[in-house]
C-alpha cells in the first residue's frame, strides 16, 4: 500500500511540475546563456561574447529610459488605482438598491482584452474624429492631443490603465471591508468616536493587508506592461517605451535575441525581488488562516 | 454621508461606463458615421439622416460584415474566434485537469520539499512573458509548433498552472479528509476515492479555476502575437494587426467583435461572482 501510494502521488504531482519546468526553467536558463551570446532571431552562427551585451545595457540610454517610464507608470497607476478602488469600495460597502448591479457593471472594463481596448481608445482619444476631443470642443474647452503630444502620451496610457483596473482594486478592498467585524463599529460607536477617528483607527488597519495584497498583484502586473503600449503607440515611442516593450523591439523588430536576452535578465531580477515580496506575503498570509501550505 | 457616497459613484459610474456606451453605439454604426467629426449620439431607425444631425440610423451591418474577411486579411473575424474559442477552451480544460491532480497530491500526501515546491509553482506567475517567450519559440521551432494551435495551447496550460494549482489546493484542502478515509474503509483504491469522493466534491472550484484560466488565456496578446503571427492568429492578435490597415481601421466592426468577445467572458463572470475574489488573489483570500 505504501509502495503504490508513492507512486500515485508522483503520478498526481508530477505533470504539471514536469510542464512548469519545461516552460519555466528551460527557458530562464537558456536566456541567462543567450544573452552571453550574439544570437539574431533569423538564426545564423552564434557565438559567446562574454559579458558585451550587459555592457550595451549600461551605455545604452534607452534601457534607462524605459526603466524610468515603467517606474513612473507602475507608481502613478497604482497610487491611483488604489485610492480611486478604495473611495469606491467606501461608497459601496453598506447595502443600498441596485448595489449588486452597479457592482458587477463597474467591473466589465477588467474582463476585456487590453491589446483591443488599446486599440479602441485610439478612435474615443483620436483627434480628429475621436469623442472626447469633440465633447471637449462643444463645452468650448482645449483639445489635448492625446495621441501624439508627446508628453500626454504616457498620460494616455494610464488613464486607459485606471479604466481597466480600477474594478480590481475595488473589488479586493470591498472583500477587505465586508471581513471587518461590525462590533468593532458598534463599540466605536458607543465610543463616540469620530467617523475620522473609525476610518484611522478602524477600517483604515484592518483593511490595509488586504489592500497591500492588491497593490502587489497589481504592481507585478504593471511592471509587465505591454499591450497598452502596443496598441497606443507601438513599442519604439521613446515617450512611452516600458521595459517590455524595449524588450520586444530589440528581439522582434532589431532581431537581436542576445542583447534581448540580456535586458530580460535585467528585468527578471526587479521582478524576482518583487515576486520574494508578494511570496513571503502570502506565506503569512495563509500562516494566519491556519492553513497549511506543506 | 449618504450624499458622499454617491458623489463618488456617479461620476466614477459614469466616467467608467461611457466608452462601454460609445462601444455598443459605434457597433450600430457605418464606418463613415463612426468616423466623423461631428460625432451623433442617439440611435435611430430612420434610414436618411442630414449629416451632422444627432441621430444616426442604427444598423447591424457591423455585425454582418464580421463573417466576411476584411480587406487584407485572409480570413473573417469569426476564424480568428474559433481559434480563440479552440485554445481557450483545451488549454483551460489541461490546465484544471493538471492543476486539479497536482493540488490533490499536495493536499493529501507528503511530498519532500512541498513548501518549495508550491512557491516555485506561485513564482512561475511572475515571469513577465516576454522573458521566456524567445527560448520558448526556438524550443518550439525543433517541435515545429511555431503558429500552431497547439503551441498556444501548451504555453496558456503552463502559464496558468500556477493559479490553477493554488486555487484548486485552497478548494481540495477544505473537503474533510475523513470522506476518503471512508471510502477507503469501504474498499476503494486510492485512486478510486478520488474519482468517486474528491472530484464530484471540488466541482465548483475547478468552475471557478476553469473561468479564470480561460479569462487569462482569452486576452492574452504578447505571446499570441510574437509566436502566431501567420496561422491560429487569435482574436486580440487579429485586432491588433488592423491598425495601419489601408482601408482606415473599420472600428463598427471592431466594436462589435469586442461585444461578441466579451460576452462569454461576462456571462462566466456573472456565474462565479461569488468566487471572484478567490480567483484574483490566488485562493488566499476565502469568501
Amino acid at each position: 500500500m505504501r509502495v503504490k501510494d508513492g507512486v500515485l502521488k508522483y503520478g498526481f504531482v508530477g505533470p504539471a511540475l514536469v510542464f512548469l519546468i519545461a516552460f519555466n526553467i528551460f527557458p530562464l536558463f537558456y536566456n541567462i546563456y543567450l544573452s552571453f551570446t550574439d544570437a539574431e532571431l533569423s538564426g545564423g552562427v552564434t557565438q559567446l561574447i562574454g559579458g558585451r551585451n550587459y555592457g550595451v545595457i549600461f551605455d545604452d540610454t534607452r534601457y534607462g529610459t524605459a526603466l524610468r517610464t515603467t517606474g513612473l507608470f507602475v507608481v502613478l497607476a497604482v497610487a491611483t488605482e488604489l485610492i480611486l478602488g478604495f473611495a469606491l469600495a467606501l461608497a459601496l460597502q453598506k447595502p443600498f438598491w441596485g448595489k449588486p448591479a452597479i457592482t458587477t457593471i463597474l467591473l466589465v472594463p477588467m474582463m476585456l482584452s487590453p491589446a483591443v481596448m488599446g486599440l479602441y481608445w485610439n478612435f474615443i482619444l483620436n483627434g480628429h474624429y475621436g469623442v472626447v476631443n469633440q465633447a471637449l470642443s462643444v463645452f468650448g474647452l482645449f483639445q489635448p492631443q492625446w495621441l501624439t503630444d508627446p508628453d500626454l502620451k504616457l498620460f494616455s496610457i494610464l488613464m486607459i490603465d485606471i479604466w481597466m483596473w480600477t474594478p480590481f482594486m475595488m473589488l479586493i478592498a470591498l472583500a477587505g471591508l465586508n471581513a471587518i467585524p461590525n462590533h468593532l463599529y458598534e463599540a466605536a460607536a458607543i465610543d463616540r468616536a469620530s467617523r475620522w477617528t473609525v476610518f484611522r483607527r478602524i477600517t483604515l488597519p484592518l483593511c490595509s493587508p488586504l489592500l497591500f495584497l492588491a497593490v502587489l498583484l497589481r504592481t507585478t502586473d504593471a511592471l509587465k506592461q505591454f499591450d497598452l503600449v502596443m496598441a497606443v503607440t507601438g513599442p519604439n515611442d521613446r515617450a512611452t517605451q516600458t521595459l517590455s516593450a524595449l524588450l520586444y523591439q530589440v528581439m522582434f523588430r532589431g532581431y537581436k535575441i542576445g542583447l534581448g536576452s540580456s535586458y530580460s535578465i535585467v528585468i527578471l531580477l526587479i521582478v524576482i525581488a518583487l515576486a520574494t515580496i508578494f511570496i513571503r506575503y502570502i506565506a503569512g498570509i495563509q500562516a494566519k488562516q491556519g492553513r497549511e501550505t506543506a | 454621508m449618504k450624499y458622499l457616497r454617491w458623489l463618488v459613484i456617479i461620476p466614477y459610474f459614469c466616467l467608467a461606463t461611457l466608452p462601454l456606451c460609445w462601444l455598443f453605439f459605434t457597433s450600430l454604426k457605418t464606418q463613415e458615421a463612426a468616423i466623423s467629426p461631428t460625432a451623433s449620439l442617439i440611435p435611430s431607425t430612420a434610414e436618411n439622416i442630414a449629416p451632422g444631425d444627432l441621430t444616426f440610423s442604427a444598423t447591424l451591418d457591423a455585425y454582418r460584415k464580421l463573417a466576411t474577411p476584411h480587406t487584407g486579411k485572409a480570413h473573417a473575424f469569426f476564424h480568428y474566434l474559433f481559434n480563440s474559442v479552440i485554445i481557450g477552451l483545451l488549454s483551460t480544460l489541461a490546465s484544471v485537469v493538471l492543476g486539479t491532480g497536482c493540488a490533490y497530491g499536495f493536499s493529501r500526501f507528503r511530498i519532500a520539499g512541498a513548501r518549495d515546491w508550491l512557491f516555485f509553482i506561485l513564482s512561475t506567475r511572475f515571469l513577465p512573458p516576454l522573458a521566456v517567450v524567445v527560448p520558448v519559440l526556438m524550443m518550439y521551432r525543433v517541435f515545429n509548433l511555431p503558429n500552431t494551435h497547439l503551441g498556444l495551447i501548451l504555453l496558456y496550460t503552463a502559464f496558468n498552472l500556477s493559479l490553477a494549482v493554488w486555487l484548486m489546493k485552497g478548494f481540495i484542502d477544505e473537503i474533510p479528509r475523513a470522506y476518503e478515509e471512508a471510502a477507503l474503509v469501504d474498499g476503494y483504491s486510492p485512486l478510486q476515492a478520488f474519482y468517486k469522493i474528491i472530484l464530484p466534491h471540488s466541482a465548483t472550484g475547478m468552475a471557478v479555476t476553469a473561468v479564470f484560466c480561460l479569462i487569462s488565456a482569452w486576452n492574452e496578446y504578447g505571446f499570441a502575437l510574437a509566436l502566431n503571427n501567420a496561422e491560429a492568429v487569435t482574436v486580440p492578435v487579429y485586432f491588433a494587426g488592423l491598425q495601419g490597415n489601408i482601408q482606415g481601421i473599420p472600428w463598427p466592426q471592431i466594436a462589435a467583435g469586442v461585444l461578441i468577445f466579451v460576452v462569454p467572458i461576462a456571462v462566466f463572470t456573472v456565474l462565479v461572482r461569488n468566487h471572484l475574489l478567490r480567483g484574483v488573489t490566488f485562493g488566499t483570500i476565502k469568501q
